[in-house]
């Protein structure tokens, strides 16, 4: 019996040490949630993020395709990483919520990105856009937001007389003005060269009436000054586009990340 | 005082007469083939989603829940009065063209919508993308491809094939295709024709498609001689295809109650059914890193289901 009781209490101590182990990184999570896209790919990015991060100090990634759940998550105000559009992060900053920039998603370099109202050219204005169909990629209170901000004061009454046809991803919005589905989209600047890159026939016949202001792509955000557990997560983050997670980044649309001064 | 309260009720009953007539003038009658099936109920909520932030009010009629469906669309019919009719799936397009009599009818689901009765006043949404939107997904995602084979048979896809021909030489891709009679003449087609392209394209043709051994032989082939294979649909990928492009359901549903609601306005929409504004991307990672077939990395974006290798 002299024997045992040593030897279970290391047992004890072993196990009791592993799960707390666990449990430090366990509460860690990457919360993602963007409402800059509708592409229905959360069982992707959770497999492919967590595979990452699980073998690279045992993190977690959790995509969200509710505004609100992602919402009410920020409002639990754990020690986590939220990866969010800076739109949101910027409409949540004005609901008084603490969130900090961390890091800044980058994309062949860039950090910052316009969004394009582009149109066939026999569009010559944006009034000839009233009664007609918008398509946009993202969640309807966003393309709003962005077409409100493309119009200006002078032309926000047209937005009653829009409709909006939400699309899974910019490629498509910008399509639908091609093949007739819509009359406008709004993407991405860059998104109009990948049209360009796709179908040269179909951009030359677009162009821009019209652009939002600048604004960061993805950005990776924290409720208050990152502690010892944050900061390495956020390190994980940033390395990724090093090696084998930079697939994964491409999934978010961005290569990178980059430190904000 | 009283003459108040007199203002107030009538006050009232204006604005409920106004909202009902409004509501009246709107309203829509949904057909739903079976809406047990899940593209069809997917499409039939986004609909009602949309039709709901506009104030819209609808009637909806699921075949399979009656046995004598016809009976019943009569009777709504009468009773509801709609302006506007929106049948999801062949089925309830047939019924309700025979009772639609001078109403606006709208489909979307219907398999093979060529084949159907297209009247004045009939709009619809494709169930398949447009052959140019495949084409540009697919040099989205392999920029480098420029020869692309395709078997079909010439009774049901010639008209088919055409469109793709044309619009995919629009897009600097040649398309080689090669007509088949028969299921039987698949192997020998295959290989005079894989030597010559880039990516074998699975297209939804009866014929090339008529049994599970015929598609068997296509990836046996493909896989003999190494070539990559893409289809019209997701179901090929566990045998093998490389990247599957097809409608997404959900924009299929928001898109027709986009072009009800321009039709409830009086603006018609251009052309008389139109594709599918939205994609669905399913990459096969795993088959393309056995073939060591590259493809455009930043187009992962627009990827919704990557299938890697079983570890």
């Amino acid at each position: 019996m002299k024997r045992v009781l040593p030897v279970l209490l290391i047992c004890f101590l072993f196990i009791a040490g592993s799960y707390c182990s666990v449990r430090s990184n366990a509460g860690s999570i990457i919360y993602f949630y963007n409402p800059e896209t509708n592409v229905n790919n959360f069982a992707t990015l959770k497999t492919a993020f967590d595979t990452y991060l699980v073998n690279h100090g045992g993190y977690y990634f959790q995509p969200f395709d509710s505004k609100e759940k992602f919402e009410a998550i920020i409002r639990e105000k754990k020690d986590d990483i939220y990866l969010l559009s800076s739109w949101h992060l910027k409409a949540l900053q004005q609901k008084s919520v603490p969130l900090k920039i961390a890091l800044v998603g980058t994309s062949k370099g860039n950090t910052m990105q316009r969004k394009v109202l582009s149109t066939k050219k026999d569009i010559a204005n944006v009034a000839m856009l009233k009664n007609t169909v918008v398509a946009g990629a993202g969640s309807e209170e966003y393309i709003y937001s962005v077409l409100k901000q493309i119009l200006g004061k002078e032309q926000e009454s047209l937005l009653k007389d829009i409709k909006i046809l939400i699309v899974p991803k910019d490629i498509d919005a910008i399509m639908a003005v091609g093949f007739g589905m819509a009359t406008a989209a709004i993407s991405a600047e860059s998104s109009l060269n990948k049209l360009a890159m796709i179908n040269p026939n179909q951009f030359r016949e677009l162009h821009g009436l019209g652009f939002s202001e600048e604004d960061y792509l993805l950005v990776a955000a924290t409720l208050k000054k990152p502690e010892q557990q944050e900061a390495q997560l956020l390190e994980v983050l940033r390395k990724m586009s090093e090696g084998a997670g930079k697939e994964n980044l491409k999934l978010l649309g961005i290569d990178g990340w980059r430190a904000l001064q | 005082m009283k003459i108040i309260n007199f203002g107030k009720v009538l006050i009232l009953l204006t604005t409920f007469l106004v909202s009902a007539g409004f509501a009246q003038s709107n309203k829509v009658l949904i057909i739903n083939s079976d809406n047990g099936v899940f593209r069809y109920e997917t499409i039939a909520v986004e609909f009602k989603k949309v039709l709901q932030q506009s104030a819209y009010q609808w009637t909806e009629l699921n075949l399979n829940s009656h046995v004598d469906a016809e009976v019943k669309l009569k009777q709504l019919i009468q009773q509801e009065n709609p302006e506007l009719i929106y049948c999801i799936g062949t089925k309830a397009y047939s019924l309700a063209l025979n009772h639609a009599h001078d109403r606006k009818l709208l489909f979307s689901a219907a398999i093979n919508w060529r084949r159907l009765d297209i009247g004045e006043g009939t709009y619809g949404v494709a169930n398949e993308l447009s052959p140019a939107q495949e084409i540009s997904l697919l040099r989205y995602f392999f920029p480098t491809i420029k020869n692309i084979g395709l078997l079909y048979n010439d009774k049901f896809s010639s008209e088919y094939v055409e469109t793709i021909k044309k619009d995919a030489l629009d897009l600097g891709i040649n398309i080689v295709n090669q007509p088949i009679n028969d299921a039987q003449e698949i192997s020998d087609s295959l290989n005079e024709l894989l030597p010559k392209i880039e990516l074998f394209w699975i297209i939804s043709d009866p014929v090339v498609l008529s049994s599970k051994a015929s598609v068997q032989q296509i990836f046996k082939s493909a896989q003999q001689q190494r070539k990559p294979v893409y289809a019209y649909s997701d179901v090929y990928i566990e045998h093998g295809a490389v990247m599957a492009i097809s409608a997404d359901l959900a924009t299929i549903g928001r898109q027709s109650a986009s072009l009800a609601l321009m039709m409830g306005k009086g603006k018609m929409p251009e052309g008389t059914v139109q594709s599918p504004a939205g994609s669905t991307v399913t990459l096969n990672k795993c088959a393309l890193d056995a073939l060591q077939f590259d493809f455009n990395q930043d187009a992962l974006d627009s990827v919704n289901k990557i299938v890697e290798c079983d570890k």
